[in-house]
């Protein structure tokens, strides 16, 4: 556990840049400090490892004041992670990642050994092991950096804009990475990044902080979309938080109906006698879908033909029920021909059809839930 | 040319090349020796650095003879008089390279190494001084072709050198010796500097590119 007691830097010039911050990390999450340039951020967390000393207040480290400690020490204990790798240019890539194991005394070889293990958990090829930094490409050196930070098995790992310094697409794939080391290893995460998005994907709790070194809010993603404590978090969070926020609501209340549904051996009649604008056609009953049925285009076939002669339009997108997120289900209704949602389990077998009015529904129900939790907390009017 | 010249007079030419090589490359490797200490920490107290620089540009622009001459007082007309000037002149083109090399570490690995955990001197020896290598050698591949270069004036004052030949071959309006003391002077810088390159590459794998 991280906690900052009245915490202020203020720099010889008298600009301050962290002003009388408290905050707890609890052990185990990931928070994201996250706000516009010049807003303390990254200065809060450079104090956690004593690259930057504080100039009031004190920072305790499982209850004991960081000042005690002595700063090597310290640092071999807390993983650092920085948006321009800061990889030693000079050492292959085993050796990087063996640094902080062979400063605590291990033998060259033993760390090699923990970075082969180490380039397999960050998803690199083990045969990169010999390697030197720039023979990589920016994300494989970003994992590396991600693999030396974790090399000592530090409880703590510090994050400064670990991915900014990448493409859309190879950030996206170094937060989920991120995010499924993380179910694994349970580490104490502080992450600072200026966006957002990244911020509400990887962060179990996101402090959000105002320019010169104040916190707006701290709160979990879905708090922070649904529960903006003023103009200021409303603005940074974005104009689409409400679509956004539905990211965290699950589809499991939601209602399918199976009254559109039939495998592609019924018949043309039965599909007329279903009163539906759009039928979904599936191999078999209860298998996977083929594709969706305008039966006003029907018109060219006979009552017994079978649905399976029939021209369908591809179903696109579904979503996984319980898995996935309501937005994901509207994003699927979106994208339908036939204006519905196609909820499927786990195996893909087609489980149901959800229109908008059965989206409303959900997502009335889950965000008023998820509402009900919040507003003890929110100001009165 | 007088092509007989020369195997008649090998033991002098291959005295005069061991003695000019010796001249030349000891000044330089004692200028490395007197700029790393003074770099680092001119590179660490950078307002340190630009009176230091200073006083080894006035020096260098002294002529190299005159150098010798204002030494002769002290040392004498001996090897030392010659090592100590061209000491001095070596001094001042790998002094900026080791601080050039120094600064030019870039601050993310600086800063990587010391929230790993590394303290100061370790940092230096293992992180910062590695990666200077290639701007230092620079710096001393300059100093020791520069170097056998100036050995050869060392002759005005009698210290032994390939400048004898040019010397001799003058006096006596001998071509042939003023040109084997060239191509052996410019022949001895090239082999120096083949080897410097070969050791900066021993040293800098992660230089070579595949």
């Amino acid at each position: 556990m991280i906690t900052f007691e009245a915490v202020t830097k203020r720099y010889p010039d008298g600009t301050v840049a962290v002003d009388a911050l408290d905050l707890t990390v609890p052990d185990g999450k990931t928070m994201v400090f996250v706000g516009p340039s010049g807003c303390g951020k990254t200065t809060s967390l450079r104090m956690i490892n004593r690259l930057i000393e504080p100039s009031e207040g004190q920072i305790l480290l499982d209850g004991t004041d960081i000042k005690t400690r002595h700063p090597a020490q310290l640092r071999r204990g807390i993983g650092y992670v920085i948006q321009q790798t800061g990889l030693f240019p000079h050492r292959t890539i085993e050796d990087n990642i063996g640094t902080v194991p062979v400063l605590n005394g291990w033998s060259r070889a033993k760390a090699r050994g923990r970075a082969q293990e180490l380039l397999t958990l960050v998803g690199l090829d083990p045969a990169l092991a010999k390697r030197y930094p720039h023979q990589l490409s920016g994300g494989q050196q970003q994992r590396v950096g991600v693999a030396r930070a974790l090399a000592a098995d530090p409880p703590v790992l510090l994050m400064d804009e670990p991915f900014s310094a990448v493409d859309p697409i190879v950030r996206a794939s170094l937060q989920d990475q991120l995010l499924s080391l993380q179910a694994e290893l349970r580490k104490t995460i502080v992450l600072v990044t200026h966006d957002i998005e990244e911020a509400i994907k990887v962060g179990d709790i996101v402090a959000l902080f105002r320019p010169h070194g104040t916190l707006a809010q701290v709160a979990a993603p879905e708090e922070l979309l649904a529960a903006p404590v003023d103009d200021y978090v409303e603005g940074f969070v974005g104009f689409d938080r409400g679509i956004r926020r539905l990211s965290f609501v699950p589809t499991a209340e939601l209602v399918l109906s199976a009254s559109a549904v039939l495998p592609a051996d019924a018949t043309v009649e039965r599909a007329r006698a279903a009163g539906e604008p759009w039928i979904l056609v599936t191999e078999a009953p209860g298998g996977r879908a083929l594709g969706w049925v305008a039966v006003e285009k029907l018109t060219a076939l006979s009552g017994d033909a079978l649905l399976a002669q029939a021209q369908t339009d591809a179903v696109g997108h579904s979503f996984v029920v319980g898995t996935d997120s309501l937005r994901a289900a509207l994003d699927a209704a979106v994208l339908s021909p036939a204006g519905q949602a196609v909820g499927v389990d786990a195996a893909g077998r087609a489980l149901g059809t959800a229109s908008f009015d059965q989206l409303r529904a959900a997502i009335q129900t889950g965000t008023s839930e998820h509402d009900r939790a919040t507003r003890r907390e929110a100001p009165l009017p | 040319m007088m092509w007989s010249w020369i195997p008649s007079n090998g033991a002098l030419i291959w005295q005069l090349t061991r003695q000019n090589a010796y001249l030349g490359v000891i000044p330089a490797l004692i200028g490395l020796a007197i700029s790393l200490p003074l770099g680092i920490i001119a590179a660490r107290w950078r307002w340190l650095y630009p009176p230091v620089l200073t006083v080894f540009n006035i020096l260098y622009v002294i002529p190299s003879l005159a150098l010798f001459i204002a030494l002769i007082p002290a040392f004498g007309l001996t090897d030392t008089t010659v090592i100590i000037a061209l000491t001095v002149f070596s001094l001042c083109v790998i002094l900026p390279n080791v601080v050039a090399g120094l600064l030019a570490v870039p601050p993310p690995v600086k800063q990587a190494a010391t929230a790993m955990g590394y303290g100061p001197l370790r940092r230096l020896v293992t992180v910062e001084l590695p990666l200077a290598v290639p701007v230092i050698i620079a710096g001393l591949r300059i100093g020791v072709v520069a170097g056998i270069s100036l050995a050869s004036v060392g002759q005005l004052i009698g210290v032994s050198s390939l400048g004898y030949l040019f010397i001799d071959g003058l006096q006596r309006s001998f071509p042939t010796e003023i040109w084997v003391g060239l191509f052996l002077v410019i022949a001895l810088a090239l082999v120096c500097d083949f080897i410097l390159v070969g050791i900066r590459r021993a040293l800098t794998p992660w230089t070579v590119r595949s």
